[in-house]
């Protein structure tokens, strides 16, 4: 069975095949089997031409963590809905979008709607497990709405500003 | 007499620590949380737990009347405040006194004066022992800042009165930014001590962060058990500490340690504490501050002394005489602690809370893992970042080095970000090995980190797991077989076996 993983957002093919008592694996450039076993919930042995490799993974929602030899990658199936057009148009609204950097607590606001700012300037602070952090402007422009007030909790999905261009 | 029972008003690691001595001394012990940590470790492992509020510190870690209330309603004859929170509140240590509780931590009248850092510098300077110029006093106008700063000579330092851990603290190269950092350092100053004073001393440039553990008993005994150098800071907070210090010989050994035991009985102070020095590329040495608590890097002078410093804090505090003699203490080796904080390395170190979802803990000669996380547990956003410690003693440096490289590689933690990889790369670095630490050292080396580019068969190899992953939890659709949703389950993948077979 074929399978498609963008694995630190890069886009990996993989293909398994399940023999008597090793798995057949295509990686598009290399054929070979391997012996894979769950040890525990968590950890997966991966035998390849008798080089032993412990694999640590742990999935949350869409996303797996996992863990292989010092190094730590996050996984995931590509996207159905592919944007075609207006990619960049999308990523442009997206910008316009201020979000946390963190989940956290808004400490401060720093500006008002309708204000004009400038690129990098500092629209709010929040506070996370004590340190504080600055909420930065991607634009030079306006700030059209603001979403959040001092004291608010944050995610860092949903927007806390929105920002205009001047036209 | 011993104590029969503790309360510990703290979360985390350190809860775990204390509860840990606890135990091995027979106490008894009272853990308290805040409605968000129900299932934190430290209440698992208590004997009892107490809710003491709702989930910021204000309400519940830093209350002082729900604490002390937990204290009476247990029965617990003494509190330990671990570090952070209420650990350096003179008023919380005053109170206890006042309630008949013992507060494991110096007397609140010392406390009270070590812990006003600019009384506690005047009292050291008048004892004719050194200090870095400063300010006398904090003040509410700027004004009076900005020509304080003039007269000391930037680059300044911006700290809080109250506190320490790098909280509230900011260095200002100009004027022009003095008014704007004053403003941040107060406001963090007052969410993590509930006291926004900060004061102004000159900034040292490329200096050691060296302290010198003490500990004092309440007859005026007092011994040092050695130094600790933590010049790895980053934002003035600590991340990697290690005894002994690169830098020191017998001789400065010596001459701070006797400095710090002055420092100590010159104000009163009893308990475990730390005297914190910054020395200059002479070997010169100046007073910063006393810390007035366990402090998080204990466990790296634990392993090279082989004394328990928490079961020394229980001792004095209940009253015994101080065991240790200065003579009889000794260094052992070598030990490194890295602290592993909630944090995203490759996004200028962002906090970064939430589920961890798998913890694997680094094990084998020399390492040890103080940790107050488990795996499935939430890391909420209301407190510090700091998940768990990892120390290793071997016996020379070069060996606790590579000691420690292998133990951060053994060490697993998914879910939620740590700087596991950035410490590896720190404690790797040829600078490090050579003990060139200063604390710019993160500054000139690691200023923009990256993650060292992972190998295209270990990315291969990830995708490999999930899709194996995901053929034992996909429909299955082999052979015209019903199609099915199951929960993954490890004895299906085991195959035919037998017990005792492999």
């Amino acid at each position: 069975m074929e399978y498609e993983f963008l694995v630190d957002n890069l886009l990996n093919k993989i293909d398994l095949e399940k023999r008597e008592d090793f798995f057949l694996v295509s990686d598009g450039e290399n054929q070979y089997q391997a012996n894979i076993e769950y040890i525990c919930p968590n950890v997966i042995s991966v035998l390849v031409n008798g080089r032993s490799y412990s694999v640590y993974l742990a999935r949350e929602k869409e996303k797996w963590y996992v863990f292989i030899e010092g190094h730590q990658f996050v996984v995931q199936e590509p996207s159905e809905e592919k944007s075609f057009a207006g990619e960049e148009e999308k990523a442009g609204e997206e910008m316009l979008k201020i979000k946390s950097p963190m989940p956290g607590k808004v400490i401060k606001i720093n500006v008002s709607e309708n204000q004009e700012i400038r690129k990098n300037q500092t629209l709010a602070v929040v506070e996370a497990m004590k340190m504080e952090n600055e909420v930065k402007s991607s634009i030079d422009g306006f700030v059209k709405k603001i979403f959040v007030s001092d004291g608010d909790p944050v995610d860092s999905e949903n927007p806390m500003i929105e920002l205009g261009t001047k036209e | 007499m011993g104590f029969k029972k503790i309360l510990i008003a703290n979360r985390g690691e350190i809860a775990v620590r204390v509860i840990k001595a606890c135990q091995e001394m027979g106490i008894n012990t009272v853990a308290v949380y805040s409605e968000i940590d129900r299932t934190g470790l430290h209440v698992q492992m208590a004997d009892e737990a107490v809710c003491i509020g709702p989930p910021p510190a204000g309400e519940s870690y830093l209350h002082m009347d729900h604490i002390i209330q937990a204290a009476h309603d247990t029965g617990s004859e003494a509190v330990h405040p671990g570090y952070g929170f209420l650990a350096e509140n003179s008023e919380f240590d005053r109170r206890c006194e006042e309630e008949n509780l013992v507060f494991i931590g110096p007397n609140s009248r010392s406390l009270n004066l070590v812990g006003d850092k600019i009384r506690s510098r005047k009292s050291v300077e008048q004892a004719g022992l050194p200090i870095i110029p400063g300010m006398k006093g904090s003040h509410k106008d700027v004004a009076k800042y900005e020509e304080e700063a003039q007269r000391i000579g930037y680059p300044v330092m911006i700290k809080a009165t109250a506190g320490g851990g790098g909280k509230g603290m900011r260095i200002v190269y100009e004027e022009k930014d003095l008014k704007a950092s004053l403003e941040a350092g107060m406001r963090e100053a007052r969410s993590a001590f509930g006291d926004e004073s900060v004061y102004l001393e000159k900034y040292i440039e490329e200096p050691r962060h060296v302290e010198i553990q003490v500990l004092a008993d309440n007859y005026g005994n007092v011994v040092h058990l050695f130094e600790r150098e933590c010049s790895i800071q980053r934002r003035h907070q600590k991340i990697v500490e290690e005894t002994p210090s690169p830098v020191m010989d017998e001789k400065l050994r010596n001459e701070m340690g006797e400095t710090a035991k002055k420092i100590i009985q010159i104000t009163g102070y009893n308990n475990a504490g730390t005297v914190e020095f910054l020395v200059d590329k002479n070997k010169n040495f100046y007073f910063l501050e006393v810390n007035a608590r366990l402090q998080v890097e204990h466990p790296v002078t634990e392993l090279t002394t082989g004394v328990d410093l928490v079961h020394q804090q229980i001792k004095v505090a209940s009253g015994e005489k101080l065991s240790l003699s200065q003579e009889k203490l000794e260094q052992r080796g070598h030990a490194i602690e890295c602290r592993i904080y909630a944090e995203d390395p490759l996004k200028n170190f962002l906090p970064s809370s939430g589920k961890v979802l798998f913890l694997k803990e680094p094990r084998g000669p020399g390492v040890r893992h103080d940790c107050g996380i488990y795996g499935g547990c939430e890391v909420p956003i209301f407190y510090d970042p700091i998940l768990a410690k990892l120390i290793v003693w071997a016996e020379d440096r070069n060996l606790a080095c590579q000691r420690m490289i292998n133990a951060l590689e053994d060490y697993v933690i998914l879910g939620v970000k740590t700087p596991i990889d950035f410490l590896k790369d720190v404690i790797s670095h040829s600078k490090f090995k050579k003990g060139k630490t200063t604390t710019d050292f993160l500054k000139r080396h690691f200023e923009n980190w990256e993650e060292k580019k992972k190998t295209e068969d270990k990315q291969k190899l990830a995708a490999l797991a999930c899709a194996f992953d995901s053929s034992l939890r996909a429909p299955v659709r082999t052979g015209g077989a019903s199609y099915q949703k199951e929960i993954y389950s490890p004895w299906k993948s085991l195959g035919k076996w037998r017990l005792g077979e492999k």
